[in-house]
């Protein structure tokens, strides 16, 4: 009866449930149709879907649990499985540096650079201006031959003397038909101007170099789609698809032709990633330092934080300061506090060298880089570790601990055989879950060191303290060179390995079981 | 006895004030920066010798440090993703822990792999969406606060849903099965019984999450290019991104006002956080 009377199904909840619904079905309705107003078709694709799937599930009977979950669905599978999936999928392609465009692109602009000016450096005088329709027109005058030619996109033809007119010195300033450029055009349109091509029909081109020169060009790159070939016609040299996403020397594939194009590549990636000497050297080098780093961060947070839980398990004097204080890390924004202690082992300004006296370049050594890394994971974590060490001492039954000692125990051998094994019982999965965070913690890398230092002059991307997540993203958003499909190649090993490591835990501490 | 008591005492202290130290120092050092007037971070002793509130009026008035602007977006975009993700994943942690499903426990694990999967990688793929959606509508696109908002409550479902359930299975299956006897309908056992009962952890959820993304430095500098429309996180950074030596004082003085306000908020929330982060160990 209680429930009948109570919220929700009155007509304000009607009322309510409606006007929440229609305001977020009026949202997503402006946004599809300004979505299609800019052609964004897949935009408006995706939230026509989000739409429908949210009416559905709130307005018809069916599926409770829907209604729960639509529009965390929703947001989950926009911004969280599409780019994973995209990671995914970019893991099998070639997709670096010199391959990023799409093969068409890539023909095209190998074609472009296919133009080439003339052995014999032909040259004309140029007039150019403007027809009445405003297409682009000019005279040419060849600077050894003398010929006149009329010039526009469409081709050329000869004129005579009567239709164009000369100053003093026999440079053409007029022509029939042809306007002048004003200087404003002539300065906005500069790039329009240069990339003019006037057919001399051929197969070679006119090309204006400035206001009053244009060159001979010839295009000695031609595409034959039929046999998805290139041909330089200079050079007569063919070039074939390596079907790596570049265009090769048919008879010495190793010289390539760039810009390449993003191409599918299978396992290539991963296979290079474990094979080649190149790639391997620094993943391996920088795996084992992920594996060190995480393993080290907790081992040291949880020795520390553990220790301190012990401390002040019976009540001391300043207890009460000491857990306020202590705690402080864990409260402070991390991002500051990493950038703060990137400040204290700065060589020259640095106060760890002014209160030690000494003049250390911290970051410039592997190993002291590596050891203030995990100092200030140090300082970050083991109020974490405390935290919940804490917490897990208090579970432990107050009577294992007294029937140890009433057995003659002394409080050492009550701590190891008995105290920590249950705490490692019971922080396990934390502890499982703190190495994974600590294997993908890509802030303390990335602001207190940038993965340095970094052995520059053998153009190493991996640095010292580099673990694999600021690898990765250095491989894929590097400054010098990028590598989409090996830096996701990277991340599917990395996921491959924090996933197993997830289940496992999962399967251990049983809360599979009871799902 | 009392004697033996006060030796074993003695390592306790000595450990507990080692630690304070060591966390004291980088705080301490932060402080005297702040107010040194000549912003480097120490540059010839650890001692303050100069006093001033320059580094902070700096804030306030230089007009290419948008300071209070750094710190509105922070909050702003901060407080609106622990809302959203709370409420998200209230939902949806409700849907896992009490409902019976098809899909249920596949979905559970689904969301687990999901999450611990390195995707900030597909910051590309999310880069050019968000270019997109810029054309489209500006408020919700590249570069604008609320564009990152998007971003980040799509990630809420994974991360909140384990940690909540844990928590649900807690609450015993009686009291929902004896309203539903009374007649409670499923909107209304979450409405009614599960949403008071849950409402301390939903809350440690809630500033967990503020916390988070109040820190979160990658997604942000990436997005946010406008001066104005920087977190304090992005904005801070650029201080001693690397071209500046000298602007430490600055970068202190703004830290030390972003981090009081949190500070103050875990260490009134503390005794419900605690409880929260032990919650899953001592139930495993």
């Amino acid at each position: 009866m209680f429930y009948k009377l109570v919220g929700l199904r009155g007509p304000l909840a009607l009322f309510l449930k409606l006007g929440i619904l229609g305001g977020a079905d009026a949202f997503m309705i402006w946004l599809i149709s300004a979505a299609i107003n800019k052609s964004s078709f897949i935009i408006a694709g995706v939230v026509t879907a989000a739409l429908v799937f949210i009416n559905y599930s709130f307005i018809t009977k069916g599926s409770i649990p829907l209604k729960f979950l639509a529009v965390g669905l929703v947001f989950f599978s926009i911004f969280v499985v599409t780019p994973t999936g995209y990671t995914i999928l970019m893991s099998t392609y070639n997709f670096k540096t010199g391959n990023e465009i799409a093969k068409a692109a890539a023909i095209n602009e190998l074609i472009n650079n296919g133009i080439v000016s003339d052995s014999e450096g032909t040259a004309y005088d140029l007039f150019l201006g403007k027809t009445s329709n405003g297409n682009y027109a000019g005279i040419l005058e060849n600077q050894v031959t003398k010929e006149v030619l009329y010039a526009d996109e469409k081709g050329v033809r000869p004129v005579g003397d009567s239709e164009i007119s000369r100053d003093i010195s026999g440079y053409i300033t007029g022509a029939d038909g042809i306007k002048t450029l004003t200087d404003e055009e002539f300065a906005n349109e500069d790039a329009v101007i240069t990339a003019l091509r006037f057919p001399l029909g051929d197969g070679s081109y006119a090309a204006p170099q400035g206001s009053n020169v244009a060159a001979r060009l010839i295009q000695s790159v031609v595409y034959d789609p039929v046999t998805d070939q290139l041909e330089n016609k200079e050079l007569g040299i063919t070039y074939v698809d390596n079907g790596n996403g570049n265009f090769v020397v048919k008879d010495d594939p190793s010289t390539r032709l760039e810009p390449g194009w993003r191409t599918y590549s299978g396992f290539d990636n991963f296979r290079s990633l474990f094979l080649d000497e190149k790639l391997r050297n620094p993943f391996i080098k920088v795996f084992i330092w992920t594996i060190a780093f995480a393993f080290l961060s907790v081992g040291t947070t949880f020795a520390v934080g553990m220790a301190l839980a012990l401390a002040l398990e019976a009540p001391i004097k300043f207890r009460r300061f000491y857990r306020g204080f202590l705690i402080l890390p864990y409260a402070i924004p991390s991002f500051m506090s990493i950038l703060i202690w990137r400040g204290l082992f700065n060589k020259e300004f640095g106060a760890i060298n002014t209160l030690l006296g000494l003049d250390i370049a911290w970051f410039d050594s592997p190993w002291l880089a590596r050891f203030a890394v995990l100092l200030v994971n140090l300082w970050l974590g083991f109020p974490y570790m405390y935290l919940i060490g804490s917490g897990a001492l208090q579970s432990i039954p107050k009577e294992l601990e007294e029937a140890a000692s009433i057995d003659g125990a002394s409080e050492k051998q009550t701590f190891y055989t008995i105290k920590l094994p249950l705490l490692l019982q019971i922080l396990g999965p934390l502890l499982i879950a703190s190495f994974a965070f600590n294997f993908n913690n890509f802030n303390i890398i990335y602001l207190l060191t940038g993965g340095g230092p970094t052995n520059a002059i053998d153009g190493e991307v991996a640095g010292a303290t580099d673990i694999l997540i600021s690898y990765a993203y250095k491989t894929a958003f590097g400054s010098n060179f990028q590598d989409l499909g090996l830096s996701s190649a990277i991340s599917m090993v990395m996921f491959v390995i924090v996933g197993t490591m997830s289940m496992y835990t999962l399967k251990k501490s049983k809360i599979m079981d009871t799902l | 006895m009392s004697k033996k008591l006060g030796t074993n005492h003695v390592w306790k202290h000595a450990l507990a004030i080692s630690l304070v130290l060591f966390t004291a120092f980088p705080i301490y050092v932060v402080i005297v920066t702040s107010f040194d007037p000549t912003g480097g971070i120490s540059t010839n002793s650890l001692l303050p010798v100069k006093f001033s509130f320059d580094n902070y009026t700096l804030l306030f008035t230089d007009p290419r440090v948008p300071y209070w602007a750094w710190m509105k977006n922070s909050f702003i975009i901060a407080t609106a993703t622990a809302v959203t993700s709370v409420a998200i994943g209230a939902a949806a942690a409700f849907a896992f822990s009490r409902l019976r499903f098809k899909g249920r426990k596949v979905g559970l694990k689904a969301l687990l792999l999901i999450q611990v999967f390195p995707s900030f990688l597909s910051l590309s793929a999310i880069y050019v969406m968000m270019e997109q959606v810029f054309l489209i509508t500006p408020t919700f696109g590249l570069g604008s606060i609320w564009g990152l908002y998007l971003i980040y409550i799509g990630g809420s479902l994974g991360v909140n849903v384990w940690l909540l359930k844990g928590f649900l299975d807690s609450i015993p299956l009686e009291l929902d099965e004896s309203a539903r006897l009374d007649g409670a309908s499923v909107p209304q056992v979450f409405w009614l019984i599960f949403l008071p009962l849950a409402a301390p952890v939903l809350a440690v959820i809630g500033v967990l999450s503020f916390i988070g993304t109040f820190n979160e430095f990658v997604l942000a500098s990436l997005f946010l290019q406008d001066v104005e429309n920087r977190t304090v996180a992005v904005g801070l950074q650029q201080f001693v991104g690397g071209q500046y030596v000298d602007t430490w004082g600055p970068f202190a003085a703004g830290s030390i006002i972003a981090s009081v306000p949190l500070v103050i908020i875990f260490l009134s929330m503390q005794r419900f956080i605690i409880g929260g982060l032990t919650a899953g160990a001592t139930k495993g």
